[in-house]
């Protein structure tokens, strides 16, 4: 029976970020989400252990706040949650976050199969999974769209490359990174949050693990990019559709 | 000698970062070793593409993945110690440069779209962030600094064909517990709609796959070409993937893009930054992509898109 961590990152959801009249980011209005594809990570774990039994761990990094995203991780079929807490935590570079997780996962959970999401959704570097695997010494199949655990200890993926999609196999322990068509992440319930409550937690300061190293990567600059465009809107019918028309030539898009 | 290293799994991708390669090259005084698969005589293509070094992998067994590179070209980094790593933002050659970072014990830049060396050396690369909401700079505090490049960001060099290189042949990469099964290629689209210069763009709006006639008749009518959100390649296989427009998928540049049934997630929205005009098709008056178009029908894209097409042909035809 598999042993499974899911990895997830508790982030600012892109829609609520605005631009300020100065140009810069106003992070004034947003909320948080477990990333996207985070949640197709826990998913996958879930449904594995629906199919194999074991067990499910989810495991994070990240700032105090997080601990809502624990909580949401919880009930998402998870039994139990590692949560590296420390207010410097929500300014991680891929290869530290690799870090903290690999020393917590090496150190406090036993695996067969580590799931991570394919990128996050405010960074997308793609970076956490595979160091993660090299950390650890273990193999790393990424963009993985589906995934089979065989009788003898092996899995079996589906994995999305530029030609097609290659079937790769390897023995566990294995870490995979998961793309969205993998599986339909739950929403969970009211009896799914409230079970959430009770499942334990172990919560790992910073001082409790070896230092965490410094950042490879600097950030320089943030600068909001330029999307939005004045929308003149036509009403959907005849008459609205036949201006809309006369617009596009105008524009001269169309002869 | 400091150098700069591309690594390729593909000679148009090779030839990319070649182009990148080369120029910073020049102003540094640099050598260009190109790390690519051998495929016979392809080496002098390098060569003239701007590399001074050529490492050629040998052919791999039918059931090895690229993967299996990782130990080899990172033994021979240790050994080399260049300055700069590039490798192509493809899904093998991202998985592969990450891996390859953390065995460098490095820093990297995901998915670099612009790369400039400063006075004092330092390589100063742009980002996407936030799903494309901004653009991050960053700098790299280890060595070497590694970047993935997304294909198409820069165009393939030139060729040279006075230019002179080495050629040496790696050693054939230790055995791997990761066995490829099967390889199944997938359909992909005859028309490049990155080149398109107008696109018709389906989203999940639409309520089933036959429906993407409709957008195929607007495309025919203007001369332009079909693409899709992510959704509707990568979790309904309606559309083949190199159709999908955004962050994870192509950048396009037509004069007009018309999104139908298309909500406008950022992800998706900053693939489509490029265009001259944006329009919208969608239900829902709040939907984000209004924000980003210049022109916008709030409407069920069933109706309005038969009285689109009528009225195009009018327009056209007169
Ligand atoms: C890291 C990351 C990377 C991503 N990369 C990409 C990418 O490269 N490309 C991409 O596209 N997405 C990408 N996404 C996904 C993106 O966030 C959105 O989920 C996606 O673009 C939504 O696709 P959609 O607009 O087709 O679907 P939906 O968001 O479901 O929108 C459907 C829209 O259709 C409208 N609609 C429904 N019925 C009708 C009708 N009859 N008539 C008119 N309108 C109708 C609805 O009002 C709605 O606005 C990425 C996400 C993440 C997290």
């Amino acid at each position: 029976m598999p042993n499974i961590v899911a990895c997830f990152k508790w982030v600012i959801d892109e829609a609520y970020i605005r631009k300020s009249a100065s140009g810069a980011l106003d992070f004034s209005a947003v909320d948080y989400k477990i990333s996207d594809y985070d949640r197709n990570a826990i998913e996958e774990a879930a449904r594995l252990k629906g199919l194999h039994g074991g067990s499910v761990t989810v495991l994070t990094a990240g700032a105090p706040e997080t601990a809502k995203g624990v909580k949401d991780a919880l009930s998402r079929g998870a039994d139990q949650a590692f949560f590296a807490n420390d207010a410097s935590f929500n300014q991680l570079e891929s290869s530290q976050t690799a870090a903290i997780l690999g020393e917590i996962i090496r150190s406090r959970i036993p695996y067969d199969l580590i799931i991570c999401g394919e990128g996050s959704s405010d960074q997308y570097a793609q970076q956490v999974g595979p160091r993660l695997a090299e950390n650890l010494g273990i193999p790393c199949i990424s963009y993985v769209q589906k995934l089979t655990i065989g009788e003898d200890g092996r899995i079996m993926v589906e994995r999305r490359v530029e030609e097609g999609v290659e079937v790769v196999e390897a023995p566990l322990p294995v870490l995979v990174t998961v793309s969205p068509e993998i599986n339909t992440p739950r929403i969970p319930g009211v009896k799914d949050t409230l079970m959430a409550s009770k499942k334990p937690v172990v919560t790992i300061k910073k001082e409790e693990m070896q230092a965490v190293g410094a950042a490879r990567l600097q950030t320089i600059g943030m600068t909001a990019t330029r999307m939005e465009r004045n929308c003149e809107i036509f009403a959907a019918t005849p008459e609205g559709i036949a201006r809309f028309v006369e617009a596009l030539q105008k524009k001269g898009v169309i002869s | 000698m400091p150098g700069i290293w591309i690594f390729a799994e593909r000679k148009d991708l090779a030839l990319e970062l070649l182009t990148i390669a080369r120029g910073l090259a020049s102003q540094a005084g640099m050598k260009v070793t190109a790390i690519v698969p051998d495929q016979g005589d392809q080496a002098d293509i390098y060569i003239a593409g701007g590399a001074d070094e050529i490492l050629l992998l040998s052919a791999l067994g039918e059931d090895m993945s690229l993967d299996a590179w990782i130990p080899v070209i990172a033994a021979e980094a240790k050994k080399a110690d260049p300055d700069l790593i590039l490798l192509a933002a493809t899904a093998r050659g991202k998985d592969f440069a990450a891996r390859l970072a953390a065995r460098l014990e490095t820093g990297l830049c995901s998915n670099c779209i612009a790369l400039n060396r400063e006075e004092d050396g330092t390589i100063v690369m742009e980002r996407l962030a936030y799903g494309g909401a901004a653009v991050q700079q960053v700098s790299c505090l280890t060595r070497p600094v590694m970047a993935t490049i997304p294909p198409r960001t820069f165009a393939p060099a030139p060729a040279d064909h006075g230019r002179s290189g080495e050629i040496r042949k790696l050693p054939p990469p230790p055995s791997s517990p990761v066995r490829v099964i099967a390889r199944k290629t997938k359909e992909r689209s005859s028309q490049d709609i990155t080149e398109a210069k107008a696109v018709i763009c389906v989203g999940r709006g639409m309520a089933k796959q036959a429906d993407i006639n409709i957008a195929r008749q607007l495309a025919d009518l203007i001369e332009g070409e079909v693409g899709c959100t992510r959704p509707i390649s990568e979790e309904l296989h309606w559309l083949p993937d190199d159709l999908c427009i955004g962050l994870s998928g192509v950048q396009v540049k037509p004069d007009l893009y018309i999104g139908l049934g298309v909500s406008g997630q950022i992800q998706h929205v900053t693939g489509i930054r490029g265009a001259r005009v944006i329009c919208a098709v969608n239900k829902d008056e709040n939907a984000p992509i209004f924000q980003a178009a210049d022109l916008g029908i709030v409407g069920d894209l069933y109706d309005v898109t038969p009285n689109l097409v009528e009225e195009l042909q009018k327009a056209t035809s007169r």
